[in-house]
């Protein structure tokens, strides 16, 4: 076995060691040992995505000293190596970007408990990439939940505490489907694994035994996740909570968390339950219809929103809609969309989160469209940035957001000729509301008439820290944009890797 | 090796002045060496677009998105024709602008995005291939909207909004079927005569679902151009801006919508695909609304930019018409009437900023006796009205010619005699809407009183640009011979 093996479970393994580190040292020591081990993780992320390219073949790694089918095992190919690289990246600028205000919002006796969850959310995050075990995945999913729990509520305002419990009622409900899906699967297969119990669903669906049971399972564990990723109308929960946790929170969790839900998703459908299977059973016409919903609804909110944040977050809802379509319409041309979907929004959804905090530090800290007249001359690089944001976002292209729509349609286009038509006219709906309420907030941040008077000659000088992370995300955006054909090669490799 | 200098330099060179001028606004005070400075660009820029306009036919790949997609950038005959009018109108214009942003305030963001907007339209005329067509189109859109938003009045920035609304809309009508037409097989660059009718790929899609597309596209790209129903925002945006930017906003960057929708189908599907579908009869039937709802709207309208911005829509369509009809003549006529149409737009609203500038008059029934205090204005004005109501000699004159010839021989049934009549009809409300004005500026009437009346024109800077494209009116419309020619090659082609 190569040494390269071993990075997938060491970057799970650091994480919830400098989790521990964390623990006694104070806030400024906590942040300096996350910030070191997340980008390590990325590092490693990257080596293992170099490797898989270079040896051509996914591998699976035995936890500890029981072997298959009983043991506990991770499993990297190119998709899991490659989203844990763009993940553990995202986290870095998120952390970076935010870092003024995660000292500033939370109490300072606090700050070292952020950096704990943090590293917590991202080896839980890792390990529900790479995790080929499905109990594991239910493990990391909790964690996953009260870490996210935690990062939501420790800034300790009034909303952000309303909008923690509404978080974890809604995702709890999500777990608990997903709990029983995974329950039922073990009963039904006896195993645990996911290429075993992809064996013996095969067997039973060839003879046509526990047909209902099965139906059972999708459903939960597909509502389940849904619920948990924030697919309409299961989204309440998300204005408040991106909208009142600290920066970083909000960046972390809008671009990453719920994704790495729909991700787990994807890979129970083709490593689990079989693509076939999905197929026939119709879920994936259900995730169509409220992906397609959700489009509309999400972006609908975002132009009635008052409120920046929470006109990010609701065109959250709306990019949620979009991967979830992609997935709706069960085709592997779909799925890539898709999976390319989560790493456009992963990039630029951070990016617009971290340029709105610097357009709001311009503006008093208010948050409403007022006080943001002008703000981009006010904070020069975090205007260009939601700017850069805003337009990945609609759709320009070279930035990754129009090959984003591309692969969509393209993907709806050829796809079945029921769905080609609501996915076209509805992407087409969608993106003109994307337009309206992202270009309409670019002229007011560009536009200083009615800017309110004591912020006319506020100036931001952005630290080296935030300047490097707001960069590398409008780079990134443009890298998926200009070499958006290698990426999705991989990704398509990625899935037949899956198959 | 030496084209793809040039070319870079052409697109650069505007785009990283204007940035610089963006970057140091309201830091150079040096006013005279601030504009000769811009013209100085806005001269080399024209150079190097004559340079180009010159050289042989170019294909360069700037950079591949994907493997079926790329930035592409290509020269043809109808890029060269568009070039010519870009950098003809972009000098002109700027040459007025120095003496008339005076008066305006932020005229360093002015002539930033002004000489931005530069670059873009020459890559947006030498577009390779739909993608590339749409990101200039889109960055044409949202570079050119600080021109609209220039006073940042509330007025202003609603009229900026309304821009911004309905060109990207249309533009994302359009991105879809250019999406339908990608994912089915039609990813080659521009080709005369294009590709389905010509059979020369293997395409996928339904004939239903293409013909579909195709009116979205046009529809959509059709916004730019100010065609019903989507002609909104052009009689809001444009008169808000300064009376240059409007200028070159009416006679350029509306033509843009026309390069757009000539592309698609004469270069990417072919006339032959549309020709007698229900398709073609929609276009038609939009254009002839246009013509005739743009003209008695300006009939009707008080301000006289915005009465000016209606004409526009109306004369856009002519040009849309004469494209719909698919026939030699009608797109030679159509292309003339762009040209033309662009010349005595540009001029016209230089000599509606000229009074404004001068007068600070912007009501129609405010200049009785103009032509008394502004001779030079006044006559370019009158000179390039009657150039648009199509009198001989004076160029408007030819293209409807060629118009109703295309129209008359199109096969269209009913549209065959309705379209030269619907012309017909607008020309006549033409002449109301301007030659009134001529006719109050010069004979205001007995009752008029010439005692507080002292002439006072604007001075070179602003009447020289007028006094060219009133020229350029007139000697368009004495020897048409070389540009027909041109434009009948380039239809031969595609036709």
């Amino acid at each position: 076995m190569n040494f390269v093996q071993n990075f997938p479970c060491f970057s799970i393994v650091l994480c919830m060691v400098a989790g521990i580190i964390s623990t006694p040292l104070k806030g400024k020591g906590a942040k300096r040992v996350t910030l070191f081990i997340v980008s390590l993780v990325a590092l490693l992320s990257f080596v293992t995505l170099l490797y898989i390219l270079f040896t051509g073949t996914g591998f699976t790694y035995t936890m500890g000293r029981f072997p298959a089918p009983w043991g506990n095992e991770l499993r990297a190919g190119l998709l899991e190596s490659l989203l844990a690289t763009v993940f553990s990246l995202v986290v870095l600028c998120s952390l970076l970007g935010g870092m003024d205000l995660i000292f500033t919002d939370i109490a300072e006796d606090k700050v070292n408990l952020y950096f704990i969850l943090v590293d917590l959310l991202l080896s839980s995050l890792l390990a529900i990439l790479y995790t080929n075990d499905l109990f594991t995945a239910y493990v990391f999913v909790e964690i996953n939940t009260i870490s996210t729990c935690g990062l939501i509520m420790i800034r300790e305002s009034g909303r952000s505490l309303i909008a923690a419990t509404r978080y974890m009622i809604m995702s709890l409900i999500g777990s608990g489907l997903f709990l029983i899906s995974i329950a039922m699967l073990y009963g039904v297969t006896g195993n645990l694994l996911m290429e075993y119990i992809h064996v013996e669903i095969l067997e039973l669906a060839a003879s046509g035994q526990y047909q209902v049971p099965l139906l059972v399972i999708i459903s939960f564990c597909t509502v389940g996740l849904a619920i948990k990723s924030g697919l309409y109308p299961f989204h309440s929960w998300m204005p408040d909570a991106y909208g009142y946790a600290t920066i970083s929170s909000s960046a972390i969790l809008s671009s990453l968390v719920s994704k790495s839900y729909i991700f787990l998703l994807i890979k129970i459908f083709y490593c689990v339950i079989g693509f076939d299977l999905i197929v026939q059973s119709k879920i994936v016409n259900v995730l169509f219809v409220f992906g397609l919903v959700g489009m509309i609804m999400g972006s609908v909110s975002a132009i009635m929103a008052k409120e920046i944040y929470r006109m990010i977050a609701y065109s959250s809802v709306a990019q949620i809609g979009y991967i979830y379509m992609g997935i709706g319409l069960a085709t592997e041309a779909g799925m890539v969309a898709a999976v390319f979907h989560i790493l456009t929004h992963a990039v630029t959804k951070s990016l617009l989160f971290l340029s709105a905090k610097g357009l709001n530090e311009a503006s008093g800290r208010k948050r409403v469209y007022p006080a943001l007249q002008g703000a981009a001359f006010r904070n020069p690089l975090a205007g260009a940035a939601f700017l850069i944001g805003s337009l990945s976002m609609v759709g320009i292209p070279t930035l990754a957001g129009f090959i984003s729509k591309l692969l969509f349609a393209t993907a709806a286009i050829d796809g079945s000729q029921r769905k080609m038509l609501p996915t076209l006219i509805v992407l087409e709906v969608s993106t003109i509301l994307n337009t309206i309420y992202f270009l309409h907030t670019v002229v007011r941040i560009y536009t200083p008439v009615g800017a309110p008077e004591e912020y006319k000659d506020v100036r931001i000088h952005p630290t080296p820290g935030r300047i490097g992370a707001l960069v590398a995300l409008i780079l990134m955006n443009f890298g998926l944009g200009l070499f958006s054909q290698p990426i999705t090669d991989l990704i398509r490799a990625g899935i037949e890797m899956f198959a | 090796m030496m084209i793809t200098w040039m070319f870079g330099a052409a697109i650069l060179l505007p785009v990283l002045s204007g940035l610089f001028l963006l970057l140091r606004r309201g830091k150079i005070q040096n006013r005279r060496l601030k504009c000769v400075g811009i013209f100085l660009v806005m001269a080399l820029t024209a150079l190097l677009a004559v340079g180009l306009i010159c050289s042989p036919d170019y294909e360069l790949t700037v950079w591949r998105l994907t493997d079926t997609i790329s930035l592409t950038f290509r020269l043809d005959g109808l890029a060269r024709l568009f070039m010519g009018m870009t950098v003809a109108a972009w000098t002109l214009g700027g040459v007025f602008a120095f003496e008339y942003m005076k008066h305006e305030e932020n005229e360093d963001r002015y002539f930033g995005f002004y000489l931005i907007v530069l670059g873009v339209l020459l890559a947006l005329d030498q577009a390779g291939n739909l993608v590339t067509l749409y990101l200039c189109f889109e960055m044409m859109t949202l570079t050119s909207l600080p021109l609209v938003l220039h006073n940042m009045s509330h007025e202003a920035v609603m009229a900026g909004l309304k821009y911004l609304f309905y060109s990207i809309g249309g533009a994302f009508t359009a991105l879809f079927g250019i999406f339908y037409l990608f994912a089915n097989g039609l990813t080659g660059s521009f080709t005369p005569g294009g590709y389905l009718s010509a059979g020369t790929v293997s395409y996928t899609g339904t004939t239903g679902m293409t013909l579909f597309v195709l009116l979205l596209i046009i529809v959509g790209f059709g916004t730019k151009a100010g065609m019903f129903p989507m002609h909104g925002w052009l009689p809001t945006a444009h008169p808000v801006a300064p009376a240059p930017a409007s200028a070159v906003l009416s006679g350029v960057i509306t033509k843009a919508g026309v390069l757009a929708v000539v592309r698609v189908v004469f270069y990417m599907v072919g006339a032959d695909f549309l020709r007698g579908t229900w398709v073609q009869y929609t276009w038609l039937t939009l254009a002839l609304i246009t013509v005739f709802m743009g003209s008695m709207m300006a009939y009707k309208e008080q301000l006289l930019k915005k009465r000016l911005a209606y004409s526009s829509v109306s004369q856009v369509s002519y040009i849309m018409f004469g494209l719909a009809t698919l026939t030699v003549d009608g797109f030679v006529g159509g292309l003339a009437h762009f040209i033309f149409h662009s010349v005595i737009k540009d001029c016209l609203f230089l000599c509606a900023g000229a009074i404004i500038y001068n007068t600070h008059r912007t009501r129609v029934d405010e200049l009785r006796g103009i032509g008394k205090e502004m001779p030079v204005t006044m006559w370019c004005f009158t000179i390039v009205s009657l150039g648009l109501v199509g009198i001989p000699p004076f160029s408007g004159f030819v293209s409807k010619w060629y118009l109703a010839v295309g129209s008359l021989g199109s096969g269209t049934g009913v549209f065959t005699w309705l379209g030269p009549v619907v012309l017909l009809l607008s020309a006549l409300l033409t002449a109301g809407y301007l030659l009134i004005l001529s006719i109050q500026a010069f004979f205001p009437g007995a009752d008029f009183d010439y005692a507080d009346v002292k002439k006072h024109e604007v001075n070179a800077l602003m009447t020289v640009p007028m006094i060219l494209y009133a020229a350029a009116t007139l000697l368009l419309g004495m020897f048409p011979g070389t540009l027909i020619g041109f434009i009948q090659n380039i239809a031969s082609a595609v036709l």
